[in-house]
């Protein structure tokens, strides 16, 4: 199952880079000895906007029309080839700058490009009005001077840290993970539990063991499972996606990585004690997701909050939430990943969530261990409760 | 020795175990018979510790059983107790690490065990795939490869074929002569009669006899079969008999305490020729049938 899992991830990092183009710097054809005149204006100009923007001379219109189709046949050797082929091809040119004496002209292949179109305007525009200036008589350092940019920042009102997508990205994940992980091996805590007492291995069991080791022992080392499984799983994606270059991973996430850990386990303890007491309520098999289903609900529940509170991190239904057992799990992260969890509350929330563990696994065991050999129909958990 | 006294076990209104009493010695094996909801099963896993009964008291060797006592008995449950998916070798090796074996001879005991309950080269087979008396077979290998001091069986002939009933019960000699306790359940009457040195029957959650065989036909009246060729009904009249029975190898009487058989003979010679006079003792099936009607 790991392998599978592990398999599926890095296929999914690796495939798409596969069919992407390689990325290089967007390359502009100057046409003609005006054109190629502006090549150093152009070249500071997309540096000065974050653009990585190279120029190259290019003999005539046809040949920058050449230069602007993409060739199918790009790639090296037949699988390089057949890739270039699957990505669609590579121009040579991203944009072609024709300028004559009366007017000028972009040419792009088939889209045009917003910021490049604007960028290589802005430019010529520039280059123009100097022209004109100078023709005019304005001397050469005038124009200089009046075409030096005006000094202009951009402020906001709301003061807000430039990191937010990457956290924003940050919380996501270690939601889904959390969600993902904590159900799937908390449920399959339900089962194996479940699955011993239909099968009376249980009653096997319990002459070498007490219910208490029995069902520590297996949340436990479903957990350790649990946590070996994800650590492949993600680590091979990491990898992947390191080597292959598919994505930027937001350094927010590897900051958050520990914590993601401590509340997998937390969260994971205090969910696994719950699913041990449905898998040993069960009759059959079959009744694992009925009986499970406060905790799966609560997970849920949690999740769509979390998600809901990426918008609003600071909300004060979050805050509040985010102290609720069953919750914290996926909430305290998320806070934690939006810089919006002061020092004193991380200590706080692991408290809570101990002592949450401790009652929850002093609950469960009292039914664990009066539930797990006894016979007949499914228990309600009042009466699972109730039983001596 | 296993000591039961005066266990007491209810679920619900039911009272499935009421003042129940029993012992098992070391080298000694006890049938526990009764009908269906008797409380066999209830006594068998209170000994195991699945459950804490709700009064009495069970001993071992003198001492109220603990879990390291336990780790010491031997359990089949009625229903197999088998992870489906594990292989077999593994998962007799792994409940014997369970009782404290070390690995290596876990291992090497499962192997031993295989061979010599007829599973050898199905060690790699998952539990599922077995036939129901293969399962078996390991159920007891499980039950046997930590070499337990006590063996609890519950009804481990059911649905066993003959050659494997045989194995079984050679299996069980083996370990009463090695000084192992065993207690085991079973409907199958005549397999208790040959084995057991003791019988307890239960009903209804108590104790209605215990004893070897000899002892519990003698808490019945004695009987005696007479064929007699005789047209006339020669058996009205007698005094301390009863008919129990009557077909084609005469009439079976039941004989109270103090009857004069001569004088039965007699009697029986005055009406025609008789053909067979002797007492006949019931097997556990018929003993069984009396204690639980009177």
């Amino acid at each position: 199952m790991t392998g599978i899992t592990t398999l599926v991830a890095v296929v999914l990092i690796v495939g798409p880079a596969l069919f992407r183009p390689p990325t290089r710097p967007t390359v502009v054809g100057l046409v003609g000895p005006a054109a190629q005149a502006l090549a150093p204006a152009l070249r500071n100009t997309g540096k000065a906007a974050g653009v990585d923007l190279t120029t190259a001379s290019v003999s005539d219109d046809s040949a920058a029309r050449s230069e602007l189709t993409p060739s199918r046949t790009s790639g090296r050797g037949q699988l390089g080839q057949l890739l270039s082929s699957l990505q669609g091809g590579q121009a040579t040119l991203d944009v072609a700058l024709t300028v004559d004496s009366s007017s000028a002209t972009i040419e792009f292949y088939q889209t045009v490009s917003p910021t490049l179109a604007a960028l290589v305007r802005a430019v010529v525009q520039e280059a123009h009005q100097r022209d004109v200036l100078i023709q005019g008589g304005v001397p050469t350092s005038v124009v200089g001077a009046a075409q030096q940019p005006e000094p202009i920042s951009t402020v906001t009102l709301l003061a807000t840290q430039s990191d937010m997508a990457g956290r924003s990205i940050a919380a996501l994940a270690a939601g889904i993970l959390l969600f993902v992980s904590v159900g799937i091996f908390g449920s399959a805590v339900a089962s194996g539990v479940a699955q011993e007492k239909t099968s009376r291995t249980a009653e096997v069991l319990l002459a070498a063991v007490t219910p208490s080791q029995l069902m520590t022992g297996k949340v436990i080392g479903i957990g350790l499972v649990g946590i070996g499984q994800m650590a492949v799983t993600v680590g091979a994606a990491l990898i992947a996606n390191a080597v292959v270059k598919s994505s930027a991973v937001p350094p927010e996430v590897w900051t958050l990585l520990p914590a993601i850990l401590l509340w997998f386990a937390l969260g994971y303890l205090l969910y696994a004690f719950g699913f041990a007491a449905a898998g040993a309520m069960v009759a059959r098999q079959e009744e694992v997701q009925s009986v499970s289903a406060p905790f799966t609900v609560f997970l849920i529940g949690g999740y769509l909050l979390m998600y809901a509170s990426i918008a609003s991190p600071d909300a004060s239904w979050v805050r509040i939430a985010s102290y609720v057992p069953p919750l914290m799990p996926l909430l305290i992260p998320a806070r934690l990943a939006l810089g919006h969890l002061a020092i004193w509350e991380m200590p706080l929330a692991v408290l809570i969530m101990l002592a949450s563990i401790y009652g929850m696994a002093r609950l469960a065991g009292r039914i664990y261990s009066t539930s797990l050999v006894r016979g007949g129909p499914r228990l309600s958990w009042m009466a699972a409760l109730r039983l001596r | 020795m296993l000591e039961i006294s005066d266990l007491y076990q209810s679920f619900g209104e039911r009272i499935a175990v009421d003042k129940l009493s029993l012992t098992v010695g070391k080298g000694e094996l006890v049938g526990l018979v009764g009908r269906n909801g008797a409380g066999k099963t209830t006594t068998m896993r209170a000994v195991m510790g699945i459950f804490q009964p709700l009064g009495g008291s069970i001993k071992w060797s003198g001492r109220p059983v603990a879990l390291p006592d336990r780790l010491r008995f031997g359990y089949m449950p009625e229903e197999r107790g088998l992870y489906p998916q594990m292989r077999v070798l593994d998962q007799i090796a792994y409940f014997a690490r369970l009782h404290g074996v070390e690995l290596a001879a876990a291992r090497k005991q499962a192997q031993k065990w295989l061979e010599t309950l007829g599973l050898e080269g199905r060690g790699q087979d998952r539990v599922v795939a077995l036939s129901h008396g293969n399962q078996q077979r390991v159920q007891l290998a499980v039950a046997l490869v930590y070499q337990p001091e006590l063996l609890v069986l519950d009804e481990p002939f059911a649905g066993l074929d003959p050659s494997a009933v045989d194995s079984l019960s050679d299996v069980l000699r083996a370990e009463v002569a090695r000084g192992t306790a065993v207690l085991f359940s079973s409907h199958q009457l005549d397999l208790v009669e040959r084995l057991c040195q003791r019988v307890v029957i239960l009903e209804q959650g108590r104790v209605l006899a215990s004893g070897t065989l000899d002892e519990l036909r003698a808490r019945l009246p004695q009987r005696l079969r007479v064929k007699v060729t005789t047209s006339v009904d020669w058996t009205s009249g007698l005094k301390g008999t009863e008919v129990i029975g009557s077909d084609s190898e005469g009439v079976l009487l039941a004989i109270a305490p103090g009857t004069d058989t001569q004088a039965l003979l007699r009697v029986a010679m005055a009406a025609g020729s008789v053909e067979h006079f002797g007492f006949e003792s019931g097997g556990l099936l018929e003993l069984y049938r009396q204690l639980v009607t009177s």
